[in-house]
């Protein structure tokens, strides 16, 4: 572990610097009145309210937008004031918001026959947008796309190629659209989240043509593993991908809960040390490369820590404690990440440093944070 | 922050009202204090659950892992030390009694791991040790072929503690020792002292020396372990609060009670009873399955209680959470009940299947395991705000 370290620091140019740093000097080195960057995430009060809501790098909440029911992630039209918040899984609704005051813009309908789950990208040009859904009759995933450009009609739907599409994220180049497919079927009637499939799941890693919805690639785990749902990832610049798996099996099984994945070839399955290990709770949230695109952060919200990982290497880095941690955001700074909690708190974490600072303004400690945090750079 | 917060709510508030339905079918008995608590459960608006000082949960911490628990594991070692001596007895002059007294030294090597297995957490875990010592569950059949293998070739490796140490977790723990002791394929080898029992003889004292020295690397590296709970503050980057610390011990009862339903019994249930195989079950070649569950209540019981036979004191563990005597009291009756069920069941699964309402009986102390788990869930989890967070409960 501590070789794997060494490596790691040395490929980020900060090892032989870093080990002689005392530990003030390190605790100096992440200034975050630097980050002017906003931070928006899902969120809930203590009544069943729920809302966006968006934060500074202080903590600091600058507005509040109500919501009809409990969100989940959100999308960043690029170069746009729009936000896609997309209701959590079986969503009917998915409101557009204006990213500097949580305004209303726009109201998109989940057609009656589908149910959102919750993640949505926009292409690169800011025109279209895609939203996971399930099309529950004929118990398979569905990416729904909408124009911006003509007051977001729902324009086109194509296949995910599985069942419980989740998170999505475009590849670099835009073309291509990664989609984890849980490979859970779930039912309306069945209040839209009890896995009804547990015994047949089979969950995949799909590369589709945005334009015209064609398979490129797929990538499913070994036969094993098929109770690994592939829920959520992110995509690096270089075009790898982190995954962060939920198991649907027992709790002692020893599985593997994280991956990388490049198209075409196989997902490389990795695991963290049996303590830490254990402490994810077969269950990860939120995935998220960090600016340099070398380190991933994996949150663990049922183990309350947030894992660290090395992409190029496929090593376990180190880990954070976190209670009840889900939302992570990369800021610009190698290594380093800001993690929110849903008991209301807000950190600094520095991955290569292994160090965490909550953030100073207790504002945000009004509302518990929900599974995904976006950070809007100025 | 408000001052009171919402506990871990509707969900929970749901499940345990279709759970208690359902129990209330197949209970013999059912106390009227557990009829009191649910009808408070199934009534009630969302709870609202006083906020905890963090330093509340200091003393809990210092008890249950400085107090109760290392005595625990010193008598683990203890008895995997009898079991090495044991062993070794008996190879030197094999007969029926020196076996029947080795098997004796293993149920008692048995029934304090069982007690110890469900606190899965830092040095138990680390390194695998918990699988090392015990493989199990094992859904493949991994160990049967590898033990099949090893008989077949003998390798005299597997004779030295050390190199054992480092084979396959599968052949060096408490499963591949009770198929060396009780077996009945290998009990006349062992005790004729045939190439197969010599063999089976020296393996076994190798599978029980290296016991020893993974049980004293775990007591030995539990004081370490334990400091670093109960000493959790802001500047530790594994416990930065004492109740996320105390989190974990929640999570140990609250999961020990799901893998003896889901796992203990679950797996021997099957789908239906025709589908049932007590062979499935955990220690079933020593026909002690249910002894197992027995003795993981205990050990379960001591987070809650405070109190673990002879070490520690009863209500310092979680119990000094529950500001309710109504709920502290229904939840140890609960507790005994399912205890009580246990002793007037066989220790073996094979022989309570073979009784005419032997399977009825397995499924009636599962679903009395989940009320017990649904007590967890809502009334120690709610009132000692150590049950799942708004993230760790969403499941997306």
């Amino acid at each position: 572990m501590r070789h794997q370290r060494r490596e790691f620091l040395k490929l980020m140019g900060v090892g032989g610097a870093f080990t002689l740093l005392p530990l003030d000097l390190a605790r100096a080195a992440t200034p975050a009145a630097q980050d002017r960057a906003t931070y928006i995430s899902a969120s809930a009060g203590d009544h069943d309210d729920y809302y966006v809501s968006a934060f500074n790098a202080a903590g600091k909440i600058l507005f509040e937008q109500p919501l009809p029911g409990r969100g989940h992630d959100l999308g960043l039209r690029p170069n746009h004031v729009d936000v896609a918040a997309v209701e959590r899984r079986p969503g009917l609704y998915a409101l557009i918001l204006d990213r500097h005051t949580g305004d209303v813009r726009a109201k998109l309908h989940c057609p009656e026959d589908r149910r959102f789950y919750g993640h949505s990208i926009y292409s690169n040009d800011g025109r279209f947008l895609y939203v996971s859904e399930n099309d529950f009759e004929h118990q398979r995933g569905v990416i729904s796309v909408w124009d911006a450009n003509d007051g977001y009609r729902r324009v086109a739907e194509f296949d995910s190629y599985g069942m419980g599409p989740h998170e999505l994220h475009l590849m670099p180049g835009g073309d291509q659209i990664a989609v984890a497919n849980g490979g859970l079927h779930t039912h309306p009637d069945q209040d839209g989240r009890t896995p009804l499939n547990l015994a047949t799941m089979e969950p995949n890693l799909s590369v589709i043509d945005r334009k015209t919805g064609a398979l490129m690639h797929q990538a499913s785990l070994k036969q094993d593993w098929h109770q690994l749902s592939i829920r959520h990832i992110d995509v690096a610049k270089d075009g790898a991908i982190a995954v962060g798996f939920q198991y649907h099996g027992g709790l002692t099984d020893e599985v593997p809960l994280v991956g990388t994945y490049r198209p075409g070839k196989e997902i490389r399955a990795m695991e963290a040390p049996d303590t830490v290990q254990v402490r994810m709770r077969q269950y990860c949230g939120s995935v998220r490369f960090d600016a340099s695109g070398q380190v991933f952060g994996i949150s663990c919200p049922r183990g309350g820590i947030v894992t660290f990982w090395d992409a190029k290497t496929s090593d376990f880095l180190t880990h954070i404690a976190a209670p009840d941690g889900c939302g992570l955001s990369a800021t610009d700074r190698a290594g380093e990440f800001v993690n929110t909690s849903g008991l209301g708190n807000g950190w600094r974490m520095d991955a290569i440093r292994r160090k965490r600072v909550e953030l100073p303004d207790d504002s945000h400690k009004s509302l518990r944070w929900d599974n995904h945090l976006q950070r809007i750079a100025i | 922050m408000s001052r009171y917060k919402l506990g871990p709510r509707l969900v929970n508030h749901v499940n345990i009202r279709k759970t208690h339905m359902s129990l209330k079918l197949c209970w013999r008995t059912t106390s009227l204090l557990t009829m009191a608590t649910a009808l408070i459960i199934s009534t009630a608006a969302p709870k609202a659950y006083a906020d905890i000082p963090d330093e509340d949960y200091r003393p809990i911490l210092e008890h249950l892992l400085t107090t109760v628990m290392p005595p625990k594991l010193d008598a683990l070692n203890d008895a995997t030390v009898d079991l090495a001596d044991g062993l070794t007895n008996f190879c030197s002059a094999p007969d029926a009694d020196g076996l029947s007294d080795v098997r004796g030294d293993f149920h008692a090597a048995m029934d304090i791991w069982q007690e110890i297995q469900p606190w899965r957490m830092g040095p138990l875990v680390a390194n695998g040790r918990d699988q090392h010592i015990e493989y199990w569950p094992d859904k493949h059949g991994t160990a049967t072929r590898q033990f099949r293998k090893l008989m077949f070739n003998k390798p005299v490796a597997f004779t030295d503690p050390v190199k054992l140490s480092e084979a396959s977790a599968a052949l060096q723990g408490f499963p591949a020792l009770e198929e060396v002791l009780f077996d009945d394929e290998h009990s006349d080898a062992l005790i004729t002292a045939s190439e197969d029992g010599v063999f089976l003889c020296q393996y076994g004292s190798a599978i029980a020396a290296n016991l020893v020295t993974i049980t004293d690397e775990l007591r030995g590296e539990w004081p370490g372990f334990a400091d670093a709970m109960r000493t959790a503050g802001p500047e530790s980057m594994d416990y930065p609060t004492a109740k996320f610390a105390a989190t974990d011990l929640y999570r140990a009862l609250h999961e020990g009670l799901l893998i003896i339903s889901t796992q203990k019994l679950g797996r021997p249930l099957g789908d239906s009873e025709k589908d049932a195989k007590a062979s499935r079950g955990e220690s079933e070649t020593s026909k002690r399955s249910l002894r197992n569950i027995h003795h993981n209540l205990i050990g379960l019981l001591a987070i809650y209680d405070g109190q673990w036979g002879d070490a520690g004191e009863e209500g310092k563990g979680l119990a000094a959470l529950i500001d309710s005597s109504l709920l502290d009291r229904s939840f140890r009756l609960n507790w005994q009940t399912v205890q009580d069920t246990l002793a007037d069941l066989p220790p073996s699964l094979t022989e309570l299947l073979d009784q005419p309402d032997g399977y009825q009986k397995l499924v009636d102390l599962r679903g009395q395991i989940d009320f017990l788990t649904s007590l967890v869930e809502n009334d120690v989890g709610g009132n000692t705000n150590l049950g799942g967070g708004f993230n760790a409960l969403d499941g997306d």
